[in-house]
């Protein structure tokens, strides 16, 4: 009798014993994700739509993901490198968070990569720079691309003025990092895809009168011009400069300028041009791409452009990476894991893919020829 | 060429108003304003908010807002130090100052207003009528500015104002009122430039300081004393832009107006001193 009791005992204490490990299981310690994002300032244009992209994910699943609780703690690098370090360290140090997207600007990537490899928490950018993945950077293991990078799109682009044509094209681009680049790239596939530059022209932000350069382009017989322009202002300058002139060829631009600001300041002069765009979740979202603007627009906020398909990425890269994890919770089991990830879940098109040698999550399929119509971006049949 | 030449001129008259406002404060104070980009940003920013003719209105009134600002800021200054480089400091401050404030309230939108959306056209030449507008305009003004420097007693007292401050107080002119005169006239010059750009290519919450340095070195180029010296400087700069957009490429295109302008005044030959009646 005492024997069965003890017995009884035992088991009831065994059976406490696996209930509380079971409600542990069940009850996974809580984590908290960076978002670092470009909120203030001339990159405010992605950053504000990457911040309500992310508030209405976050609203949408409640703040659990698999299981876990997970707190999301923002920062804004005020378009600002240094703040850009300055916020990554703070949310490491201070908010203990395991991952972060962000920051919001290809540098700040760049100022804040050392910081991340050095605390050793994942880094996942929301930027096109192509060195921000160069694999000679020391940090390379830590920082992820959550977009296709600024070549991506680019080959099919200029593909398609081929295909349509014109053999003998006019660069104009803006006198920065971005321009040099998109004209320079140009340059490399002039020759695989037998086309001639005829003309390439940087011009300052703040040129106020294009009329010159586009007669250039006019007497070098230019049979299309292609854009490398992100400021939109800049961009519907030089469409007026070719109105004046009266040059008739197409005109292509790259993604820099698939901005509502751009349709804005254009007016008709914008009608018929091409522009190359990240997702075209704002006038023409794909099935994938529906499922994050019914989200946004239940939760009361509206999709503006790839700024909100980027930071979904972000999301659905740290949701998969988290279902992935059986194990603790650490920055470097986060990192690990995301270069695991192939084929997850996402809201936007094109697969998302990383691996050891590849930390750019998107590629070109990411992109989407756009043609300006009514003053809308329509994205054009592929 | 020709074409070159002629689109040039027609840029360049911007130009020339964005120098006008240094020559007339230059003429008084003996310094400078560096917030005139600023002004012509304002002046587009609220046209753009306010439909209508009314927005053309609304954005003067602002661009003459902000030089009053100015003339506070200078008057202050003017009370502890007589050293001109401060204000000059001051006006970029200012400058920044409403730049943060465009930004704040408009975002980063661009400025755009279309006007005519024919084009003119003279044998091959097209041009958009507001060009031709901007010449009138700017011509207008720098030849009413050029009178009253010269032929009126406004004038002469903006003049002594600046020759000689103590000498000219002694002779009951109200040298600080001069000089804020100045001030606020140069307001309406950039603000009206503003609006002019606003009409023809656009700009953005970041145009105000390339403005600023675009008018500095038309103004300075041919010697800062007189309107017509601007006038010059503006539509020479403007050629020279056009020239090097049509027969240069890449980035050189954009080196050449600053070499230009960087040759001009080391030679010395059309500077300053030599030829605005100045005695050597």
């Amino acid at each position: 009798m005492h024997s069965i009791r003890k017995g009884a005992l035992a088991l009831l204490a065994a059976t406490a014993a696996l209930w509380t490990g079971s409600a542990y299981a069940q009850d996974k310690p809580a984590v908290k994700i960076g978002a670092v994002l470009s909120m203030s300032g001339p990159a405010a244009v992605f950053g504000i739509p990457e911040r309500d992209s992310l508030n209405s994910l976050i609203k949408e699943f409640g703040s659990t993901m698999d299981g876990r609780k997970v707190e999301f703690v923002f920062c804004d690098d005020k378009t600002n490198p240094t703040e850009a370090s300055r916020c990554v360290t703070q949310l490491i140090n201070d908010d203990k968070v395991v991952a972060i997207i962000g920051p919001g600007t290809g540098s700040g990537i760049l100022a804040a990569g050392p910081v991340a490899q050095r605390l050793q928490v994942p880094l996942l950018g929301p930027a096109g720079t192509v060195a921000i993945t160069d694999k000679g950077n020391a940090f390379y293991p830590w920082i992820f691309r959550i977009a296709p990078n600024d070549t991506a799109g680019m080959e099919s682009l200029w593909k398609q003025i081929v295909l349509k044509g014109a053999k003998k094209i006019a660069i104009v681009y803006q006198e920065d990092a971005y321009g040099k680049f998109g004209a320079e790239f140009a340059q490399k596939l002039s020759k695989d895809l037998g086309f001639t530059i005829v003309e390439s022209i940087g011009v300052p932000y703040t040129a106020t009168d294009l009329t010159p350069q586009v007669t250039k382009f006019r007497n070098a017989g230019a049979e299309a011009i292609f854009m490398q322009l992100s400021v939109p202002s800049l961009g519907a300058a030089f469409l007026k400069a070719v109105n004046e002139v009266g040059l008739k060829v197409p005109l292509y631009a790259n993604s820099g300028l698939a901005q509502k600001g751009f349709i804005d300041a254009a007016g008709p002069l914008g009608e018929g041009v091409h522009v190359l765009s990240i997702g075209n979740v704002a006038y023409d979202p794909t099935p994938p791409e529906q499922k994050l603007v019914a989200i946004m627009s239940k939760n009361g906020f509206k999709p503006q452009g790839w700024g909100d398909l980027l930071a979904g990425n972000g999301y659905m890269t740290i949701k998969a990476a988290l279902n992935k994890i059986s194990g603790p919770v650490t920055g470097q089991a986060m990192r690990d894991t995301i270069e695991t990830l192939c084929g997850f879940e996402t809201m936007s098109m094109g697969k998302g893919c990383f691996s050891k040698d590849n930390h750019d999550g998107w590629a070109a399929d990411a992109t989407v020829l756009t043609t300006i119509r009514g003053g809308q971006f329509r994205s054009d049949a592929k | 060429m020709l074409e070159y030449v002629f689109r040039g001129l027609l840029n360049g008259s911007v130009y020339a108003l964005l120098a006008l406002p240094m020559t007339l404060f230059f003429t008084t104070a003996a310094t400078v304003d560096f917030a005139i980009g600023a002004y012509a940003l304002l002046a587009a920013a609220v046209a753009t908010a306010v439909a209508g003719p009314l927005g053309i209105a609304a954005g003067l009134a602002s661009a003459v807002v902000a030089s009053l600002v100015m003339c506070v800021i200078y008057v202050l200054l003017k009370r502890t130090s007589k050293d001109g480089i401060r204000v000059a400091l001051a006006s970029f401050g200012l400058s920044l100052a409403i730049s943060s404030i465009v930004l704040i309230v408009w975002g980063t939108k661009p400025f755009v207003r279309q006007t005519f959306t024919t084009v003119l056209e003279f044998g091959g030449l097209r041009v958009n009528p507001q060009g031709l507008l901007n010449v009138a305009i700017s011509i207008a003004l720098v030849a009413a500015t050029w009178l009253v420097l010269q032929r009126t007693q406004l004038g002469r007292m903006m003049r002594a104002a600046a020759v000689n401050a103590p000498g000219a107080e002694l002779a009951a002119i109200p040298v600080i009122g001069v000089q804020c005169g100045a001030l606020v006239a140069g307001g309406m010059l950039g603000g009206t430039a503003g609006l002019l750009i606003l009409h023809s290519s656009g700009m953005d919450f970041t145009a105000s300081l390339g403005l600023t340095f675009i008018g500095f070195a038309a103004a300075i180029i041919f010697g800062i004393r007189s309107p017509v010296r601007c006038l010059a400087g503006g539509l020479g700069i403007g050629v020279i832009e056009a020239l090097a957009a049509g027969y240069t490429s890449g980035m050189v295109t954009s080196m050449v107006p600053s070499l230009f302008m960087l040759v001009v005044l080391l030679s010395g030959q059309l500077g300053a001193g030599r030829y605005s009646g100045d005695r050597p």
